[in-house]
């Protein structure tokens, strides 16, 4: 009996000490700001927090990092810029976060990639496509802003080397919606195709609530156009294409990766969605290391389509991790140039990563790690023809 | 070169039967009481949800990634209608006892803020129940294209189409025959000499709020299948359908219902020339309207006497 308490007692000194002890070395926190709950890109901002909280738990399991456990601080920012400026300077400041998964839209990524610059923290986007989001504020300054994700300018690049390379695409027609995203997307489409001399015959656009664009479609129809490039998010290209049934005209159809988007796929319907051909991170045709995360997150997604998300801040957490591995620190500075210059390869969900940064690469992932894509059967495909055979490295201008 | 004027005039038609609904919606409300709902386009969102919890229900599921083909068909449809109608025109007693009727014929505008609030807390428990996807809705008569002279409608068009017509003749009786109708415009012409007359005038006004929140449920589950459903759904439409419902005229419910048709085809046969212009007409046409005729094309010229 006595024996016994004393166990017991040894037992519970032994728990106090271990708790004492992980309380001591502080938690390394991360944080995450996006839109979680308020817009329909929300379903990608859900699926990016399952993949940060599963690379979370996988480090944790592997002992934490510099010995230190991990926890992730999630702020949602209702899609709103004001609030996600709000966020990004309450993760810094209050909860002292050593890094920042985020944001879930370009527009709000835009409006405060200047603070996390001003406090050097690095940040590594998972979802928000723009262009410029990881520009450096000034030209040859410090730069805090990463991404694991698809990117625009890449995208149009691709879609217009088909439009070059296709001998049945003769006459061009460009489409937009009017929101930033839209209009950011023609810009880039307007500057690559100069660069290839692609003149378009007509540029038209829809508002992002349109659910007819039959007249600008009309108009494309009667210049003559054949192919088509449309740049907008994903209900409003099913709504294109439901307008495009209507007065039966079918040109070939060059969309941003929206068309991924299940809601593109619900206003299309399963005929017409097969139509739109676009670029995509990753197909329904998962690797093994793909279908692993896929087969742990999937029962908690909103929508299967959204799982690239979860892949892109899966990997960013992990190179972040690395990176501190290698700086043997969260200071800020000193991991980013250990980003910058990491040594070693990774195998991630989405590839080998091999020195994925440097001070002037910030993108995780580039053209060549992009994957053409349409919907089959329900499901995203890749997609195969004679003239993406064809695409050579020079056909990319940028 | 006609069946892309024919195209224009149906596609505008079928859009400006949405517009044409929800503008109705809004001059009832400032018809009797000289007050608006601003959160009308989260009461369409509101409406289409409720709906689309109707079809799901009567289908045996309630999984909104997968709704089932036949979810609209048979009386699953019109039973979705009612429902979302008397529920959202209940929605409608509230908004008017909570927001509206502290501030009405006060001085200052704050049921504007209060009503516009309201929205704002429908929206959120909308999120909270229903979630921020887009769901798609499917049409009680099939997703086939119907081809006139060789411009093609969907079903669901003509649908919305003919039921705001046939709303808009069902009201205009009401309003002109009816009791109702009568106690409604004494009601708008003067509160005080209504209620000496022994016209309940709290009553009149809840009436036409919740006749409001009715024709906002119902447009909303009308709307879902042209538009795919969601929160947000609805305030892109109320938008252009308060502009329609000026241009006709705020206190002329057939002027409103004209202003939507209106701008329906007016942004169809403008996106026709130029797209960039399709926002721009339709204010600019607003500006004009007002300037020329402030009460609108329709309305009635009030003089506030001083």
């Amino acid at each position: 009996m006595h024996k016994r308490n004393m166990f017991k007692m040894a037992a519970a000194a032994a728990v106090l000490t271990l708790t004492a002890g992980t309380a001591f070395a502080q938690e390394i926190k991360i944080g995450f700001n996006g839109d979680i709950s308020a817009s329909p890109s929300a379903q990608s901002g859900q699926a990016g927090v399952l993949g940060l909280q599963a690379a979370i738990d996988d480090l944790n399991a592997a002992g934490g990092l510099l010995g230190r456990r991990l926890s992730l601080v999630v702020r949602d920012d209702l899609s709103q810029p004001p609030r996600s400026i709000q966020n990004m300077s309450d993760l810094i400041d209050n909860e002292r976060v050593s890094m920042i998964i985020g944001p879930t839209n370009s527009g709000n990524a835009l409006a405060w990639r200047h603070i996390p610059n001003q406090k050097r923290i690095p940040v590594i986007g998972f979802s928000g496509s723009a262009t410029d989001i990881t520009k450096p504020m000034a030209a040859g300054a410090d730069n805090y802003m990463f991404r694991v994700s698809m990117v625009d300018r890449p995208q149009v690049a691709a879609l217009m080397a088909y439009v070059k390379r296709n001998p049945a695409s003769k006459v061009v027609g460009f489409m937009f919606e009017t929101t930033g995203y839209g209009q950011g997307g023609l810009r880039d489409m307007q500057e690559i195709a100069a660069m290839h001399g692609i003149q378009p015959a007509a540029t038209e656009r829809f508002a992002v609530n349109d659910t007819d664009m039959t007249s600008q479609l009309n108009k494309l129809k009667a210049a003559g156009v054949d192919t088509l490039v449309v740049w907008a998010q994903g209900a409003p290209l099913g709504h294109l294409l439901r307008s495009m049934e209507k007065i039966n005209y079918f040109p070939r159809l060059l969309t941003s990766w929206a068309a991924d988007n299940k809601s593109f796929y619900d206003a299309a319907g399963p005929q017409l969605a097969e139509r739109a051909i676009f670029l995509r991170t990753v197909t329904d045709e998962r690797s093994a290391r793909q279908q692993q995360l896929f087969d742990r997150v999937s029962p908690r997604l909103a929508s299967t389509s959204s799982f690239p998300f979860a892949a892109h801040a899966y990997d960013g957490m992990m190179l972040y991790a690395a990176a501190v591995r290698q700086a043997g620190t969260i200071d800020g500075p000193k991991v980013r140039e250990a980003l910058e210059s990491l040594q070693g390869r990774y195998d991630g969900i989405m590839k080998a990563y091999e020195r994925p940064f440097s001070r002037t690469e910030r993108e995780g992932l580039l053209a060549s790690d992009f994957r053409w894509t349409h919907w089959k059967d329900g499901r995203l495909v890749n997609y195969g023809d004679d003239v993406v055979r064809s695409l050579r490295q020079e056909d990319f201008r940028m | 070169m006609s069946a892309t004027y024919l195209q224009a005039l149906l596609s505008g038609l079928s859009v400006g039967g949405i517009y044409a609904l929800i503008a109705l919606s809004f001059s009832i409300t400032f018809t009797t009481t000289k007050t608006l709902n601003f959160s009308q386009g989260e009461f369409v969102s509101f409406g289409a949800f409720v709906g689309l919890s109707v079809l799901l229900l009567l289908s045996g599921t309630f999984d909104f990634n997968a709704v089932p083909a036949d979810a609209s068909a048979g009386l699953k449809f019109p039973a979705a209608v009612v429902t979302a109608g008397v529920l959202v025109g209940v929605v409608g007693i509230f908004i008017f006892l909570l927001a509206v009727r502290p501030f009405a014929g006060k001085p200052g505008m704050s049921w504007v803020m209060s009503t516009i609030g309201f929205g704002i807390i429908l929206q959120s428990l909308g999120l909270v129940v229903w979630g921020p996807a887009v769901v798609n809705v499917p049409a009680p008569f099939g997703e086939g294209v119907i081809r006139i002279f060789g411009a093609g409608v969907r079903s669901q068009e003509l649908v919305v189409l003919v039921s705001a017509i046939v709303i808009m003749l069902v009201f205009d009786q009401i309003m002109r025959r009816s009791l109702l109708g009568k106690a409604m415009r004494a009601v708008a012409f003067s509160p005080q000499v209504a209620s000496l007359m022994g016209i309940n005038v709290t009553l009149v006004m809840v009436g036409a709020f919740v006749m409001s929140g009715v024709l906002a449920g119902f447009a909303g589950v009308m709307v879902a299948p042209i538009s795919t459903a969601s929160l947000f759904m609805g305030l892109g439409f109320s938008l252009k359908a308060f502009a329609g419902a000026i241009i006709g005229g705020l206190n002329n419910p057939r002027g409103c219902i004209f202003g939507g048709f209106m701008l329906g085809v007016i942004e169809s046969f403008v996106g026709l020339w130029h797209s960039e212009w399709r926002e721009i007409s339709v204010f600019v046409l607003i500006i004009l309207v007002l300037a020329v005729r402030p009460d609108g094309l329709f309305g009635a010229r009030t003089v506030d006497k001083v």
